[in-house]
C-alpha cells in the first residue's frame, strides 16, 4: 500500500483540490451525482436489492407458492440443526485448508521454479489445471477418488490395500480429499501471482542480502518473503473468498453427502432452497454465509490495510 | 485520501460479498425462458426430459388428428431447475399449458398451491373407456379431485445380464432363497451381483424400498403414509436384511457413479440392477442386444407374503392459468387414447398407463407377463409416496447408511429417519 500511495499523493499536488477541513460546496456535491448514478444503480440493482430481499425472505416461511412472516424462526431452527453445525465446521475446514494448501504450495512452486533451470516451463504443469472449470475438475477427481477409481486401482497395483471405506464416503476424509482436489485446481493462480511478486523484487535487495551472508532459507525468510507481502495479501484474500463460496466441486463429487457429511454453507443454502423448496431457510443460510464472508473480508482487509 | 479510498474499497468488498449468495437465491426466482409464448394451434408442454422430445411430437401428431391441437414440447434439462421454473411460473400467465410432474405427494404439493386445473372429468371418462386403472386414482389426486393424468407406467424390476447368468449357470429367481443363492454364485464367480449407489442422492432409497416392500407390502404402504414408524420391528428387519447382503459382498461400492450403471450391466461387471422400466431404452443403448438382458420381479422375502411391485408414473397436469386451457383439457382427455399411447411408449421404450396398449419390446413383454401372472399389489414408489421434504431428507440418512452398512448403524439411521418423519409430517399437515 505504501508504494501505491505515493504516486497518488504526488499526482494530487499538481491539481487544485479543496483544502483539508473545508467541506465541499453543495454545488460540487450535486455535480458529482450524475457520475455516480451508473455505478450506484448497478450495485443497487444487482447486489443491494437482492440482498435486502433475501434478508426479508429469511424471515418468512416460503415454499415457493406462499410466504408467511415468522420472524427469526428459521435462524433458531438452524442453530438446533446438527447438519448446519457440520456445514459450518466443513466451511471452516475449507477456509483453513485453502489458506494453507494453495497459498503454501503456490509459494513453494513459485520459489522453486523461479530458481531452477527450466523452471519457467515446469511451472506451466502446475498452472494448467487453473484453466479447467470447477465442473471439469470435479469430473476428473471423481474418476480418481471413487471406490472403483484410479487412486484405489493404483494402490492395489502397487500391492497396497485400497481404502475400504471409500475416499468420498466418510467424514472428514471426504472433505480433506476435496480440499486437495480444489488445491490442484486453484494453485495455478497463486503460482502466477507469486511469480509476478518474485520478479518484482529488486535484484539489488537480494544481492545486498547475499553480500551480508544470507543464503538458502535465511535469505528466503528474511529478504524475499517480506518483499512478497503485497502479493500475499491479495492471494490470501482471494483464497478466503474462494473457500467460503466453494460449491461446484462438492456438489458434483458428493452432493454434500453421504448424509450431509461433506456439506458446506454454500451447499446447504442450495439444498434448502432448490432441493427442499424451503426458501426461507435457504435465505437464512445465505444471510449467515454473507455475514461470514463480509466479516472475514472486513477483518482481514482492515487488519492488512492498517499494517500497510 | 488514503482513508477515503480504504473505506470505498471495503464497502465494495462488503457489497460484493453480501450480494453474491443473495443473488444466487434470487436468480432462482426468474421464471426461465422455457415458459410462455405460443401458437393458438398447439398446446405447450414443459418437462425435464429432453430425451422425450421426439416422443412428445409423435404423440402430439396423433393428438392433432383427434383434437386439432399438437404438442409443442419445451425442456429444462436439470430436474432441480425445472422444478424451480414450474414453481415460479405456474401461478402466472406465462406458464406452459401442460406441465410434466410426478404423482403422489409431489403432485399434491403442487395441487394444493391452487396452480393446477381439476382433471377429474378427464380421468373418469378415461376410466370408463378402460384407458386407465381406476385403482391408481388416489396417487393422482388431492382432496378427492384428480390433478394429473399418468404419463407412463414404470414397474420397478431387476434387470439382469442373461449372458452372465448363462455363464454362471443360474436362472431368474422365483423365490427370495433362489435370489440369495444366485447372488452367492455370482459373487463366487467374481461378478458383483447387485448394483447399488448413493452417488446420485435419490438412488439410496431404491434398495430400502425394494427390500421393505418385499418383506411386508402393507408395512411399506403404512410407513410411507406416516401410519407406521421407521423404528418399528419390520423396518429394523428390512435394514438387517440389507446390511446382511452388504456383509456378503453383494453390492457395488456406495459411491459408484449412477451414470455408469448401464455400462456396468452391459459389460457384465455387475449382473443385476434394480430399476424402473423407464431405463429399459438406456440398457439397449449401452450395447445390450435383444436376448442379452431381461428382467424379473423381485420375489417376496417370504413365499407366504403376497407379491408386490413398486410402480412409478410420471404425470401430466394442466396449469390453472394455462393460456390455452380449453385445448390443454381436451388434450388430456385424449392423452390415454391407444392411438396416442402406441407411438408414445414405443418411442420412450416403457409401458403405457393404458392397460389396452401392449408392447412388442421383449423385455417389457416379460415384465407384463410376470405382472399378469402374479397379479402383484401395486405400490407407489418411495420417491412419491411421502411428502417431498421427508423423502429428500430421508435419502440422505439412507445414503449415510450405505456408506457404513453395519449392524450398529441400523438404529441410529432409523431413529434419524423417524425424527425427520415426525417433523416433516407435522409441517405437511400444517400445510407448509
Amino acid at each position: 500500500m505504501t508504494l501505491l500511495e505515493k504516486p497518488r499523493a504526488e499526482a494530487g499536488e499538481d491539481r487544485p483540490r479543496p483544502r483539508p477541513g473545508l467541506p465541499l460546496s453543495t454545488r460540487d456535491r450535486l455535480s458529482a451525482i450524475p457520475f455516480l448514478i451508473g455505478a450506484v444503480a448497478l450495485v443497487g440493482a444487482l447486489l443491494l436489492v437482492p440482498f435486502i430481499a433475501t434478508v426479508y425472505q429469511s424471515l418468512t416461511r416460503d415454499n415457493g407458492f406462499t410466504s408467511t412472516f415468522i420472524g427469526f424462526e428459521n435462524y433458531l431452527n438452524l442453530l438446533e440443526n446438527p447438519t448446519f453445525g457440520r456445514s459450518v465446521l466443513n466451511t471452516l475446514m475449507w477456509t483453513v485448508g485453502t489458506l494453507i494448501l494453495p497459498v503454501g504450495v503456490g509459494l513453494l512452486i513459485a520459489v522453486l521454479t523461479n530458481s531452477v533451470p527450466g523452471g519457467r516451463w515446469l511451472k506451466y504443469v502446475f498452472v494448467l489445471p487453473y484453466a479447467l472449470s470447477g465442473t471439469a475438475t470435479a469430473v476428473i477427481w471423481g474418476f480418481i477418488l471413487r471406490s472403483d477409481g484410479a487412486l484405489n486401482q493404483a494402490i492395489e497395483f502397487f500391492g497396497g490395500e485400497a481404502s475400504t471405506s471409500g475416499w468420498l464416503l466418510s467424514w472428514p476424509t471426504n472433505t480433506i480429499v476435496m480440499i486437495v482436489a480444489s488445491t490442484w485446481q486453484a494453485t495455478g493462480v497463486t503460482v502466477i501471482l507469486f511469480m509476478i511478486g518474485l520478479q518484482a523484487i529488486p535484484k539489488e535487495v537480494v544481492q545486498a542480502g547475499e553480500l551480508d551472508g544470507a543464503s538458502g532459507p535465511r535469505l528466503f525468510w528474511h529478504i524475499i518473503l517480506p518483499q512478497l507481502r503485497p502479493v500475499t495479501v491479495v492471494v490470501i484474500g482471494m483464497s478466503i473468498a474462494n473457500s467460503l463460496r466453494v460449491f461446484d466441486l462438492i456438489w458434483l463429487l458428493t452432493k454434500g453427502g453421504p448424509g450431509a457429511s461433506s456439506e458446506t454453507l454454500a451447499v446447504t443454502m442450495y439444498r434448502q432452497t432448490f432441493i427442499l423448496s424451503d426458501y426461507g431457510t435457504g435465505a437464512a443460510v445465505a444471510v449467515v454465509l454473507s455475514v461470514i464472508i463480509v466479516g472475514a473480508s472486513w477483518f482481514y482487509l482492515r487488519h492488512q490495510l492498517k499494517r500497510g | 485520501m488514503y482513508r477515503r479510498y480504504g473505506v470505498k474499497r471495503r464497502s465494495l468488498v462488503t457489497a460484493v460479498a453480501a450480494g453474491t449468495p443473495a443473488a444466487i437465491v434470487l436468480a432462482s426466482c426468474s421464471q426461465g425462458s422455457s415458459s410462455g409464448g405460443q401458437d393458438a394451434g398447439v398446446v405447450t408442454l414443459n418437462g425435464d426430459r429432453a430425451d422425450f422430445t421426439d416422443a412428445y411430437e409423435l404423440a402430439g401428431a396423433e393428438l392433432e388428428k383427434i383434437t386439432g391441437y399438437a404438442i409443442e414440447p419445451r425442456n429444462v434439462p436439470s430436474t432441480e431447475n425445472y422444478q424451480q421454473v414450474v414453481r415460479s411460473s405456474l401461478q402466472t400467465s406465462s406458464t406452459t399449458d401442460l406441465v410434466k410432474w410426478w404423482n403422489g405427494y409431489r403432485l399434491q404439493d403442487l395441487a394444493r398451491s391452487g396452480g393446477l386445473a381439476d382433471l377429474s372429468g378427464q380421468w373418469d371418462s378415461a376410466a370408463e373407456k378402460g384407458w386407465v386403472n381406476p385403482e391408481t386414482r388416489d396417487s393422482f389426486s388431492y382432496d378427492g379431485k384428480v390433478y394429473g393424468i399418468p404419463m407412463y407406467k414404470s414397474y420397478w424390476v431387476i434387470f439382469y445380464n442373461r449372458l452372465v447368468f448363462d455363464e454362471v449357470g443360474i436362472a431368474a429367481p422365483t423365490t427370495w432363497d433362489e435370489f440369495e443363492d444366485n447372488n452367492a454364485k455370482l459373487r463366487d464367480a467374481g461378478v458383483t451381483p447387485l448394483f447399488a449407489t448413493q452417488e446420485a442422492g435419490w438412488t439410496s432409497s431404491i434398495w430400502f424400498a425394494e427390500i421393505l416392500s418385499k418383506l411386508d407390502p402393507q408395512f411399506y404402504t403404512d410407513l410411507t403414509a406416516g401410519e407406521a414408524k421407521y423404528t418399528d420391528a419390520t423396518a429394523q428387519e428390512a435394514m438387517r436384511i440389507w446390511a446382511g447382503m452388504y456383509a456378503e459382498g453383494y453390492f457395488t461400492a456406495a459411491d459408484v457413479a449412477w451414470d455408469s450403471e448401464p455400462s456396468l450391466l452391459a459389460s457384465g461387471e455387475v449382473a443385476q440392477v434394480p430399476m424402473g422400466t423407464w431405463r429399459n431404452g438406456t440398457f439397449a443403448e449401452a450395447g445390450l442386444g435383444e436376448g442379452e438382458y431381461s428382467a424379473f420381479l423381485l420375489p417376496p422375502f417370504d413365499p407366504a407374503t403376497a407379491p408386490s411391485v413398486i410402480v412409478e408414473s410420471g404425470s401430466i397436469s394442466v396449469a390453472e392459468k394455462a393460456p390455452n386451457k380449453e385445448a390443454a383439457l381436451e388434450t388430456m382427455a385424449n392423452w390415454l387414447d391407444p392411438a396416442v399411447q402406441r407411438p408414445w411408449v414405443e418411442n420412450i421404450k416403457d409401458t403405457s398407463a393404458n392397460p389396452q396398449v401392449t408392447t412388442d419390446d421383449p423385455v417389457l413383454e416379460t415384465v407384463l407377463e410376470a405382472v399378469s401372472e402374479q397379479e402383484p399389489t401395486e405400490l407407489v414408489r418411495y420417491w412419491e409416496a411421502s411428502p417431498p421434504a421427508l423423502i429428500e431428507g430421508g435419502v440422505q440418512h439412507l445414503g449415510a447408511f450405505m456408506a457404513d452398512p453395519t449392524e450398529s448403524n441400523i438404529m441410529p439411521t432409523l431413529e434419524n429417519l423417524q425424527s425427520l418423519a415426525d417433523d416433516e409430517w407435522a409441517r405437511w399437515d400444517a400445510g407448509s
